[in-house]
């Protein structure tokens, strides 16, 4: 990255001047009902203005919690804020933006129907009927030039993509003027546009901000910044300079140690197939076609993957396929049974698990406790319910080996809400309650989002043990090295329409790249 | 399962119980009575002697099984403000049963069961509108409450009525009657069909799969699909076990509360218990436990209002102030944020029709 080692250089400059614009210190945080231990324990942080300061830390380190601390959206348990060298109180995200700090999180919270420009009025104190929004607009226009986030203050946020609702979310935070800019976790919606975003940071760096930029990703944390800060269940491991650290050792810190995943890949064996697609038609939520004469299948023990950057009909085919959006053409077949436009119900019951895209929202029930989650689909059946009772304390016994099988951390199966599982927790908490049966059919939309690197291998060998064992398998995913590492065969996927078919081990990954970025399908076609 | 956050409902309730005290005390003041002595004769009246508390659980009796209606409904994120109709049916299928000489037990079940019947068939009419063809059931609830109460009235004065006394229905045969607990008093053992029910609409929401789905739509509906849960089967159910209690709660109340065991015309004493049930609801946050405990505050509140009233000279209406403002602290965090956002978006529309 060419703007990375700009800012590096840069970099040392300003850290002869060092000075610290946002400082805890001994920061505590617990939470009521969990006791066992803190989810903050005595940590020091602090970043300096014009430098990229990195949080790095897997799944449940309490990235998320600090990051809210720092901004005022949660009070400490202990410890003290320093803004600019003064101590202060952060009652609220309002005290945070008071004192310059913006955060933006790590999900993507717009109003859907509502224009970058509506979503960021909405967002300012005004009380009257004089909404500012011309002027908000200028200023829109003014900061996405100027920080060359650029995004069209009149484009409604449902028709943008993952990456541009995020260059939103960061304007409408710049939009206060912060000096300090927490951005967590902002790649895991975007590893394909990631770089964009670098660049914007570092030039942002050069100007004077301070930013805090969490991430779980080891790679990234050495392609931006000039600090890095390892958090580990709650402790800080240490800072570094990110010049003068490596993978070695950060991975060491991050997880102690870590031996990276050996996939092993036997042939396909079987011919049978168990999910076929033929010239699949579908509407995307806006009434536009989203899917277009798909037409694929995949046999026993095989891992289809589809590439392509989110929004060209990924979404929607998943949906289909598992009975959550009607096909307007086209059918579904699962084991030679035609399953088209049937209910979740009766797919679920032919045996197809789903890990589905928004796993907050779809794959979860935030309210309900950790381990009525667990069982969400599988209450119903014996032996966890007996008639029409539950069966508690089998729910228990089988949510306590899933959480515990898949290293979600979770302080306690029937108290806690999963509200407060972080992100990758509840990822993990999906792949178990999806995989555990080991079924014949997995639609999975991207199964490693939010997921730190030890995690990430685990999922990995387990889609490869489940493949082994059988499954079809469907991956959608935006990131090529995923798609790469688990496919037998990749599917291109561009405008609801698939433009590329290959052999996943004569795959050429310039070419995917390729097709991908244009949508136009190059020499092998299959369609 | 789910106790997680219960107490911290109880505190918002208290805090808004108090709330509501002092605004009904303010209110007294500004009309010149005196709030302490009020309150006294209010709390003497409700629960200061075995007639009080005894009048106060009577008067809990049907207010506990509508409130319960609500309940399920609201767990399962629908809004079924059917109990008020179905309450009437249910008490008129109570009454009808003593038209014909059935032996003591045959008649006492049969008439607990054709009310328990009489609301379940109210409320399917809900059901099947929302199931199959997406009507809300406010919208439809609040129809079938009306149709209802008419066709109570015609019941009352035409079919039920009592030859000898036009202004009730007969009465509920001797043999039909829940026996009275406490001597002297309302309080019939009635009650343990109310406690009894909620004990199990608690063990339905807490531990059985339906209820379990129940919950999940209420909080939700995407996920629900997505877990293969069937949306028509949990809106079936929660009508129609709404719709039995809420018959239930008519049963009990010609039958279990003396001195009167029918139905007056205009239904004076039955009508308004089945949006009281709302209220009673709202207070007990959904929960059955809080739904006992809250519908003992209510009919504490109707109990000692009349102790009020005599002993402070304070009018009845005074209860109803307090009722009111308990229930709209209770209700303000949500409605704030509801007023706040219906203001953005007002905004937000008033100036995109500006603009273009
Ligand atoms: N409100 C809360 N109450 C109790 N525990 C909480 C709460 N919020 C977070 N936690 C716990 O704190 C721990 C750290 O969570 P946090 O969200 O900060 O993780 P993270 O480092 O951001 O992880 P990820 O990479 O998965 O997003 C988790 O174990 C989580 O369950
Ligand atoms: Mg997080």
């Amino acid at each position: 990255m060419r703007g990375c080692s700009i800012s590096k250089e840069e970099s040392s400059l300003v850290e002869g001047k060092s000075d610290t614009i946002l400082e805890g210190k001994g920061i505590c945080k617990g939470f009521p009902g969990v006791w066992e231990h803190l989810i903050l324990d005595h940590i020091d942080i602090d970043v300096r203005a014009g430098e990229i300061h990195t949080l790095l830390g897997e799944n449940g380190a309490g990235k998320t919690v600090i990051a809210n601390c720092l901004s005022g959206f949660y009070m400490l348990s202990e410890g003290q804020i320093y803004v600019k060298g003064k101590p202060v109180t952060l009652k609220s995200p309002r005290d945070g933006i008071r004192h310059g700090i913006g955060m933006v999180h790590q999900e993507l919270a717009l109003v859907k129907p509502f224009t970058v420009a509506e979503n960021i009025a909405l967002g300012l104190p005004t009380s009257d009927l004089t909404f500012p929004l011309p002027e908000v607009e200028d200023r829109v226009r003014e900061l996405s030039e100027k920080y060359k986030l650029y995004i069209d203050p009149l484009a409604r946020v449902e028709d943008l993509s993952a990456g541009e609702q995020q260059r939103a979310e960061i304007i409408k935070v710049l939009y206060h003027d912060p000096e300090i800019l927490i951005l967590d976790e902002p790649t895991s919606l975007i590893s394909a546009d990631a770089e964009h975003l670098f660049e914007a940071l570092n030039s942002m760096a050069e100007m004077g901000y301070g930013i805090l930029f969490i991430t779980h990703k080891i790679k990234e944390a050495l392609e931006i910044g000039n600090r890095v800060t390892v958090l580990r269940l709650g402790k800080s491991m240490g800072t570094r300079e990110t010049a003068k650290t490596d993978k070695t050792e950060l991975v060491k810190l991050m997880f102690g140690e870590h031996t990276p995943a050996h996939l092993e890949r036997k042939p396909v064996g079987s011919k049978r197939v168990v999910l076929e697609v033929r010239n699949l038609e579908a509407l995307a939520a806006d009434e536009e076609p989203a899917l277009q004469g798909v037409s694929f299948s995949i046999r026993e023990g095989e891992i289809l993957g589809f590439a392509g950057v989110s929004g060209n009909g990924q979404s929607e085919l998943a949906e289909v396929i598992t009975g959550l959006r009607r096909a307007t053409k086209g059918e579904v077949i699962i084991h030679g049974k035609d399953y088209t436009n049937h209910n979740p119900r009766d797919i679920i019951r032919a045996g197809v698990s789903h890990v589905p895209e928004k796993r907050r929202e779809v794959g979860v029930i935030e309210p309900m406790t950790v381990a009525e989650n667990v069982v969400l689909k599988d209450i119903r059946v014996s032996p966890f319910s007996k008639g029409s009772f539950v069966n508690i304390s089998r729910v228990t016994a089988h949510a306590k080996e899933i959480v515990s099988r898949f290293g979600a951390l979770v302080s306690d199966l029937w108290k806690s809400q999963t509200r407060i599982l972080s992100g990758g927790n509840i990822q993990r908490l999906i792949l178990g309650r999806e995989t555990w049966r080991m079924p014949k059919c997995i639609v999975a939309v991207y199964p490693t989002q939010g997921l730190d690197a030890k995690a990430i291998d685990h999922t990995w060998e387990l889609f490869m043990r489940l493949r082994e064992a059988g499954s079809s398998i469907l991956i959608v995913s935006e990131d090529l090295d995923e798609i790469m590492a688990l496919s037998d065969r990749i599917a291109v996927m561009s405008n609801g329409r698939i433009v590329g078919m290959f052999e996943g081990s004569k795959a050429n990954r310039e070419e995917i790249g390729l097709m991908i970025a244009t949508g136009a399908s190059g020499s092998e076609h299959s369609q | 399962m789910g106790f997680s956050g219960n107490l911290d409902e109880l505190k918002k309730t208290i805090i808004a119980g108090v709330i509501g005290f002092a605004v009904g005390a303010l209110i007294m003041m500004v009309y010149g009575y005196d709030p302490i002595s009020a309150y006294r004769a209010l709390f003497n009246g409700a629960f200061g002697d075995l007639y009080g508390f005894s009048e106060s659980l009577a008067n809990a009796t049907p207010l506990i099984l509508t409130a319960l209606t609500f309940a399920i409904g609201f767990r399962g994120g629908m809004f079924n403000i059917g109990a008020e109709g179905q309450l009437y049916l249910g008490a008129c299928a109570g009454v009808t049963v003593s038209l014909f000489h059935l032996p003591f037990a045959t008649g006492f079940a049969l008439g607990l069961i054709l009310a328990a019947l009489a609301g379940a068939i109210w409320s399917l009419p809900v059901a099947i509108l929302k199931a199959t063809r997406g009507v809300h059931e406010v919208i439809s609830t609040i129809m079938l409450n009306w149709i209802s109460l008419f066709l109570a009235f015609y019941l009352v004065a035409e079919i039920l009525v009592d030859p000898l006394r036009a202004e009730k229905t007969i009465s509920i045969a001797e043999g039909a009657r829940f026996p009275v607990m406490v001597p002297g008093t309302s309080l019939s053992y009635a009650i343990f069909i109310s406690l009894g029910a909620a004990i199990i609409v608690y063990i339905l929401l807490w531990r059985t799969v339906i209820g379990f789905d129940i919950r999940a739509m209420g909080y939700n509906p995407l996920a629900t699909t997505y877990a293969g849960i069937e949306r028509w089967k949990v809106i079936l159910f929660v009508f129609i076990t709404g719709g039995l209690t809420a018959g239930l709660a008519g049963a009990v109340h010609v039958m279990g509360r003396p001195p009167t065991y029918a139905i007056y015309s205009g239904m004076p004493s039955i009508r308004g218990l089945g949006f009281e049930g709302l209220a009673v609801a709202m207070i007990g946050r959904n929960h059955p436990i809080g739904i006992i405990i809250s519908a003992i505050f209510f009919g504490g509140l109707m109990a000692g209002g009349r102790m009020m009233q005599l002993f402070a000279q304070v009018p009845l209406e005074m209860v109803r102030v307090v009722e009111g403002a308990v229930v709209l602290f209770l209700a303000i965090p949500e409605l704030i944020r509801l007023f706040s956002f219906l203001r953005t978006m007002g905004t937000l529309h008033i100036f995109r029709s500006k603009r273009s």
